[in-house]
């Protein structure tokens, strides 16, 4: 049965969903790694369904400013994949791959934008290459977008676009560890419904 | 002064004085009413521009419902739509896209509340709308005004 809502989704479809963010979040901190020239491993992947509000409480309140990559996805499955960074792991890229710092966003130069865009990027393509072999789907990927921001406002991206279905987000994502310190970067997959259904078949889990 | 906060697809009403705060509006919008006789003010979080949905459970998400379920209630309270004046803050562009994929759903927020407004009869007094920057919004129902905070912009007063 085709759910029409992210909260009808079963404990079983949940544990695929989860499979898959973890598949995805291993490939990206690997990719992560090599780029950084040092060790990435991840901490254990979620899968949320929240309802607005929730949402914006989950990931650090509305009005903190962040980076942020957005890649949209078509093709087999449509959804928008975020990279949400915080000025840590800004400074954490631009140290590594730059050899520099920030304090602020505000100081950002159109080589470190790069930087964060280039990198939230490969983190994105790799994490949905591991999801479109592991389902067997093509999936295409636009080139990524960037902004600055409010990550309240950010986070109403994909909610916005699919809020004519549901009135709830789900995010497939996971965090990363380095030096034994969370990274404060998440990934987040949020796929429209007919995709997560179509998915959901693929992935040999609904009985559809 | 008490202090209300709209979350997202969610409507407060306070009279006489407090102030109604809503956090980062990126393409949503907000939409203060007030009837300044009365100090009667609502501040509205829209998300979407119209409401399609056949339940329509949420009527606080969507301009069109939103701005008619508020107007129901404020004229409960006494509110008078002679009166009743808006200003709306949002609808801005998060991401700038080469290949506008995203669709502007900014624009389209705009559009609705400007013409669902229209639709009431209500005049619009001040806009704070459009361009790319996240917006949070307070609405101090003591004098009407409103104050507008961005990431690098300067503090607005509406």
């Amino acid at each position: 049965m085709d759910i029409k809502s992210y909260d009808e989704l079963n404990s079983l479809e949940l544990d695929t969903l989860r499979e898959v963010g973890s598949i995805g979040t291993g490939n990206a901190a690997t990719a992560l790694s090599s780029m950084l020239e040092r060790e990435v491993r991840i901490a254990m992947p979620e899968v949320r369904i929240m309802g607005y509000n929730e949402a914006i409480e989950w990931i650090g309140g509305p009005e903190e400013i962040t980076a942020g990559v957005l890649v949209k996805l078509s093709g087999q499955v449509n959804g928008i994949m975020l990279s949400v960074q915080q000025l840590d792991f800004v400074n954490l890229l631009l140290e590594s791959i730059l050899k520099q710092k920030i304090k602020e966003y505000i100081q950002l130069n159109e080589m470190e934008n790069s930087v964060l865009i280039e990198v939230g990027n490969i983190m994105i393509s790799t994490f949905i290459n591991a999801l479109s072999g592991l389902a067997g789907v093509d999936i295409n990927l636009t080139v990524p977008a960037f902004t600055v921001d409010m990550q309240g406002a950010i986070l109403t991206v994909p909610m916005a676009e699919y809020g004519g279905q549901s009135d709830y987000i789900m995010t497939i994502g996971g965090n990363f560890i380095c030096n034994g310190k969370q990274v404060p970067c998440r990934l987040l997959l949020s796929p429209d419904i007919r995709s997560l259904n179509f998915l959901l078949r693929k992935l040999g889990v609904s009985d559809g | 002064m008490d202090k209300l906060t709209i979350g997202i697809a969610d409507m407060k009403m306070a009279q006489g004085t407090g102030m109604l705060v809503t956090y980062a509006l990126g393409s949503c919008i907000g939409i203060c009413l007030y009837d300044s006789v009365i100090k009667l003010g609502a501040l509205i979080h829209i998300m979407l521009p119209i409401n399609l949905e056949t339940g329509r459970k949420n009527v606080m998400k969507y301009a069109d419902t939103a701005i008619r379920e508020t107007l129901k209630q404020m004229e409960a309270k006494g509110g008078k739509r002679a009166r009743i004046t808006a200003k709306i803050v949002g609808g801005a562009k998060m991401f700038e896209d080469n290949g506008g994929s995203l669709g502007n759903i900014g624009q389209r927020n705009i559009e609705s509340v400007r013409l669902n407004l229209k639709k009431e009869g209500i005049r619009i007094l001040k806009e704070d709308v459009g361009g790319t920057v996240a917006r949070t919004l307070l609405f101090d129902v003591t004098s009407g005004l409103g104050c507008v905070r961005s990431y690098g912009r300067q503090e607005l007063i509406i």
